[in-house]
């Protein structure tokens, strides 16, 4: 909102500010707020709205950067020749890396890479939008050649790393909160490059677990995001976005269908998929007292899902549990048991702020469930995921413990890889 | 090599669904905004306190309206909260009824 404000776009749009937080702050605090210091102009916040409504709109000078001419190609193709450590530190100065040394991208190294896949260089790959600058942006299989190079990948690897671009997401939200993803891969490229699904699938020490995901965010920051208080405002941030969770699911162990053909891909195709939310339960300990939906209803109890989005990342031991054991012989059963019986009380749903912030809108609306759901006590139970089709299940681990990992995630996009190849 | 180079850039707003793209179905900017002439005085007037659904708004827009109350009676305050989702999905009722029996309106979030 203050970058709006602040832009080229918010010229005329009087605002005040308050110190921060305003949010849980007590009736008397808020009071103090508002008859306080605006910590931007050193004005009292009420006289600063009192005046926004009764004195003329000045038009203010934008605070965004202009942006250079339409159309035109950043016209650099090469950084000067320099020490290894000297072109280190300028591409870290330039907000290109994450923070991690890189491989340098030079000419050949570049050449090598677009060698990994069929696809022409000069081939636009995605289109972005740079917020900061208004302008759109697109990206060639050369520009990404470039940052696959940097993070470290084989030519192998690089049209896992195309399907990644193609996907046109950004590995760091501007949002506030701390987002995260999972990258996800499935089909017989895991096995081609080396993939990890087994044992310790999320942890470090595969290469190209490591560099497909880094890839991503270095894709972010090369391409104009993930600048803090311009296109990056999370006050904390997510240590995952370094690597972005990615993994490949444990086809060989499961039991069930892999992802991407849940999706309507054929099993033989490779497949990228991206996942996005916030919260994730790194279950400690199996469902040895109580059923697993049991613990997903005290563990959901903590991250209620939006659109009964959820994202279970299950070792093979669970999956084959659940299908042998307790009879769910496709992943959409046990879906839908879980649609039927997890629950969690109606107060800790509402009270949970992003649901009141982006939920309780389609309650006032009239949308069912919520609008029953808002009308119930606290203490009644509510059925938080009556959509068992948002709810998706990947294997992947090591079928050393029976364990998951419950995020709120929500299925964002899958792409090819083979057409990348 | 750079790994700005050669990257095409251009006006037009961002493409349907692209990256650091504002939600699908955002109406394409049509460039500054602006705003409703502003009052002479709110004396007598009606000002809604509107809270747009972040954590922390209404409560904040009720202080607000306490402030109103205590120090210019003659304002009446009326506090909402935006009938649709945060970011999107408004419908236009608040917005026709500020503009039938409203005179201003504070727009809020908080955080």
């Amino acid at each position: 909102m203050e970058d709006v404000a602040k832009s080229e776009r918010g010229r005329f749009l009087p605002y005040a500010f308050t110190p921060l937080p305003a949010i849980s702050m007590a009736p008397e605090v808020l009071d103090r707020l508002i008859v306080g210091k605006d910590p931007d102009t050193g004005k009292i916040v009420i006289t600063e709205i009192v005046e926004a409504l009764t004195k003329p709109v000045s038009l203010k000078k934008p605070e965004s950067a202009p942006s250079e001419a339409p159309g035109a190609a950043i016209p650099q193709m090469l950084v000067g020749p320099d020490t290894e450590d000297n072109l280190q530190r300028l591409f870290y100065d330039k907000g290109w890396t994450d923070g991690l040394p890189i491989i340098l991208p030079t000419e050949e190294r570049v050449r090598k890479m677009l060698a990994g896949t069929s696809a022409p260089p000069d081939k636009v790959v995605a289109e972005g939008f740079n917020m900061e600058s208004g302008e759109r942006r697109a990206y060639t299989v050369n520009n990404i050649a470039v940052i696959a190079v940097m993070a470290g990948a084989r030519p192998e690897f690089f049209p896992v790393i195309l399907a990644i671009a193609a996907a046109n997401r950004s590995a760091i939200s501007p949002s506030t909160t701390a987002f995260a993803s999972i990258l996800l891969v499935n089909g017989p490229i895991r096995k081609k490059i080396g993939m990890n699904s087994g044992i310790g699938v999320y942890g470090p020490g595969n290469m190209a677990n490591a560099v497909l995901g880094r890839a991503w965010t270095l894709m972010t920051f090369c391409h104009g995001g993930g600048k803090a208080r311009k296109d990056m405002w999370s006050s904390q941030g997510s240590n995952l976005t370094y690597n972005n969770n990615c993994i490949a699911e444990n086809e060989e162990l499961s039991v069930w269908t892999p992802f991407h053909v849940d999706k309507g891909f054929k099993a033989e195709e490779s497949v990228v998929s991206i996942f996005g939310g916030w919260g994730e339960i790194n279950s400690p300990g199996a469902a040895s007292h109580r059923s697993l939906v049991e613990e997903l209803s005290i563990e959901y109890g903590t991250i209620p899902p939006l659109e009964s989005g959820a994202t279970i990342v299950m070792d093979p031991l669970v999956a084959r549990s659940l299908k042998e054991n307790l009879g769910f012989s496709k992943k959409q059963d046990f879906c839908q048991h879980m649609s039927k019986n997890v629950k969690i009380p109606a107060g800790q749903y509402w009270k949970t702020d992003y649901i009141d912030m982006l939920v309780a809108s389609q309650a006032y609306q009239g949308v069912e469930p919520y609008a029953s759901w808002k009308k119930l006590p606290d203490n009644a139970l509510i059925t938080p995921f009556p959509n068992p089709a948002n709810i998706n299940l990947i294997v992947a681990g090591g079928a050393v413990s029976p364990l998951w990992k419950a995020t709120d995630y929500r299925h964002g996009i899958s792409v090819s890889v083979d057409k990348w190849a | 090599m750079s790994p700005e180079t050669g990257i095409q850039k251009s006006k037009g707003g961002p493409p349907p669904g692209g990256m650091g793209g504002p939600p699908p179905g955002t109406k394409p900017d049509t460039g500054p905004m602006v705003f409703a002439k502003r009052l002479d005085t709110l004396e007598k007037k009606t000002v809604y306190l509107v809270d747009i659904g972040f954590g922390g708004g209404y409560n904040f827009m009720l202080r607000l309206q306490k402030w109103f109350t205590e120090n210019m009676p003659s304002v009446t305050t009326v506090v909402r909260r935006k009938p649709g989702r945060v970011f999107a999905d408004d419908n236009n009722e608040l917005w026709d009824e500020v503009k039938v029996k409203g005179h201003a309106v504070v727009l809020g979030v908080a955080g």
